[in-house]
């Protein structure tokens, strides 16, 4: 995912004179060429995330569209109130790519986790949050968000799907259909649900965008009165979402999801996937538990 | 005083009254910096409102709001009466201004340590799209407490944008926090071009801010005191954050037309 990353954003740079990338000192080698070929738009601006949030809105302000990449908490946390105030709050666009997705940087500890994204930026009005699975997907949601006028987080994951699914921003994509309840299955989560799902007569729903979160796909698809969430977010993120898109009518609600920890242990992803109950094993466990709730 | 800074004193005690809301006495220490800018300096009016070209001011300090849509409504950005509308449920003017109600005003302030760094990125805009245009930005000297003001000092000296000028409306509220030591000295180290100037003395204002130097960014400390042009702004603490009454507004208008005088 990080090189059709970086494959859109230099296309971007190349064919757009307003459009500008800002490092903040993450994933400068690959971009080394656009730094020397347009320096005057292209740079590493050094590791004040907070400050340089505030630069991208004077960008937007001015007419340049900011494209900052950096790593979740360091953007979603640090430079929170600059999201809010700089773009939210102006409502003005902007594109905020992250690395480390939930837990990408194992080893390096809770302070590079960001599981809180989704249900933090969920709080900034305008706010576009997209989610790809895979590389394909991040392609066409950049393309379909970078000019867009609004600001735009895109969650990258170094974990991609195999499962190709031909997504649309703002929409949710149908993978299956069946009567005991709705699976809502979110980016790198789709491969581990599906095997999860296997042989379960349930309705796959796959969401790469999450806010504006497409209520009316999961209003038209309810079925049986339950919803799953299958999402490496904290517990709970989409759930205001999801009752909304249930339009008034009761719904259970449960998932396979990041506990409200502070997650203290390293290891691989995959370790903390197994432990946390997010691989296949541990979706089908509590997905099973809950269809017979 | 200058008779165009004593009508934006007036104008801005009649709005806090209406208003029922106000930051007097650090409104009124930016008011000869506003009046400056924007009868003097600034190539920017209603009819280049939209224009890429034009020059910007940020306001960082959004405590001096008032003060800025004052002088707006004087130089018919819109109309003056909605000054006295300030703070209703449904007003387009109120303590701080959103942007997206009166796209005139550049940024939407009310967070210390955004205005800034955001005139530094409008600054770096103006570059990459070869505009001929400046940026100032007034901030307090209070603000300069907060660290994304020095990120934006950093990123202004290291991409010489000498078409920023910062300007410090130094009224000495760090006198009663943290000690911040000579602000001109830090702002030099950070490689900016410093001058300190009279921030009551229009001509020495626009004189400071006439200063440029190619490859750094400007800071003029414009030396002020609170609650300039009115004895009891100056003198009483109180007044800090709150609106007078209407017996109070008309003192208050009484001390600024006899100040200097």
């Amino acid at each position: 995912m990080r090189k059709a990353m970086q494959e859109a954003v230099r296309g971007i740079i190349r064919s757009r004179k307003d459009a500008a990338l800002l490092l903040v000192d993450i994933g400068v080698f690959p971009f080394r060429d656009l730094l020397e070929q347009y320096p005057e738009r292209a740079k590493n601006i050094g590791i004040f995330e907070a400050g340089t949030v505030s630069v991208a809105a004077g960008l937007s302000l001015a007419g340049v569209t900011p494209i900052l990449y950096g790593i979740s908490p360091f953007i979603v946390q640090r430079a929170l109130e600059q999201l809010k105030l700089g773009f939210a709050y102006q409502k003005i666009g902007g594109n905020f790519i992250t690395t480390g997705a939930a837990y990408d940087f194992s080893t390096l500890g809770y302070s590079h986790y960001c599981p809180e994204d989704a249900a933090t930026l969920r709080l900034l009005p305008g706010m576009e949050i997209l989610a790809p699975g895979t590389p394909e997907q991040f392609t066409a949601l950049f393309h379909a968000c970078c000019f867009d006028g609004k600001p735009s987080y895109f969650r990258m994951t170094d974990h991609s799907c195999k499962v190709p699914v031909s997504i649309e921003f703002g929409k949710a994509a149908v993978i299956k259909r069946g009567a005991r309840a709705v699976v809502i299955a979110v980016a790198e989560q789709l491969d581990a649900t599906l095997e999860a799902c296997t042989g379960l007569d349930v309705t796959i729903l796959y969401y790469t965008t999450l806010a504006p979160f497409d209520k009316q796909t999961l209003c038209c698809e309810l079925v049986g009165g339950k919803v799953f969430v299958s999402a490496a977010f904290y517990t709970g993120s989409l759930y205001p979402e999801i009752m909304d898109g249930a339009g008034g009518r009761p719904v259970q609600i449960s998932g396979a999801e990041i506990p409200l920890e502070i997650l203290r242990n390293y290891g691989t992803k995959e370790e903390k996937d197994k432990a946390l109950g997010l691989d296949a094993v541990g979706i089908r466990r509590k997905l099973e538990a809950f269809l017979t709730d | 005083m200058t008779e165009r800074a004593r009508q934006l004193r007036k104008s801005i005690l009649r709005m806090a009254y209406f208003a029922q809301d106000a930051n007097l006495p650090s409104t009124f220490s930016a008011v000869e910096i506003l009046r400056v800018l924007y009868d003097r300096v600034l190539r920017a009016s209603p009819e280049t409102a939209d224009d890429p070209g034009r020059d910007r001011f940020v306001l960082s300090k959004g405590q001096a709001t008032m003060g800025l849509l004052a002088i707006l409504a004087e130089k018919g950005y819109f109309p003056q009466e909605e000054l006295l509308t300030a703070c209703r449920y449904d007003s387009r003017v109120s303590m701080q201004a959103d942007r997206t109600k009166l796209p005139f005003v550049e940024v939407s302030a009310g967070s210390l340590g955004h205005g800034f760094p955001m005139a530094a990125g409008m600054a770096w805009a103006n570059r990459i799209m070869g505009r001929n245009a400046s940026v100032y930005v007034l901030a307090g000297d209070g603000e300069m407490n907060e660290g994304a003001m020095w990120e934006a000092a950093l990123f202004a000296a290291s991409e010489k944008l000498d078409r920023l000028t910062l300007i410090i409306d130094d009224n000495d509220s760090i006198g009663r926090m943290v000690r911040m030591g000579d602000l001109s000295e830090k702002l030099r180290a950070f490689g900016f071009q410093t001058v300190e100037a009279d921030g009551h003395d229009e001509e020495a204002l626009a004189q400071a801010l006439a200063v440029r130097h190619p490859g750094m960014p400007m800071a003029v400390l414009a030396k002020t005191i609170r609650g300039y042009g009115s004895q009891t702004l100056t003198e009483d603490r109180s007044w800090f954050h709150r609106a007078p009454t209407k017996n109070e507004m008309e003192q208050l208008i009484q001390e600024v037309e006899c100040c200097g005088t």
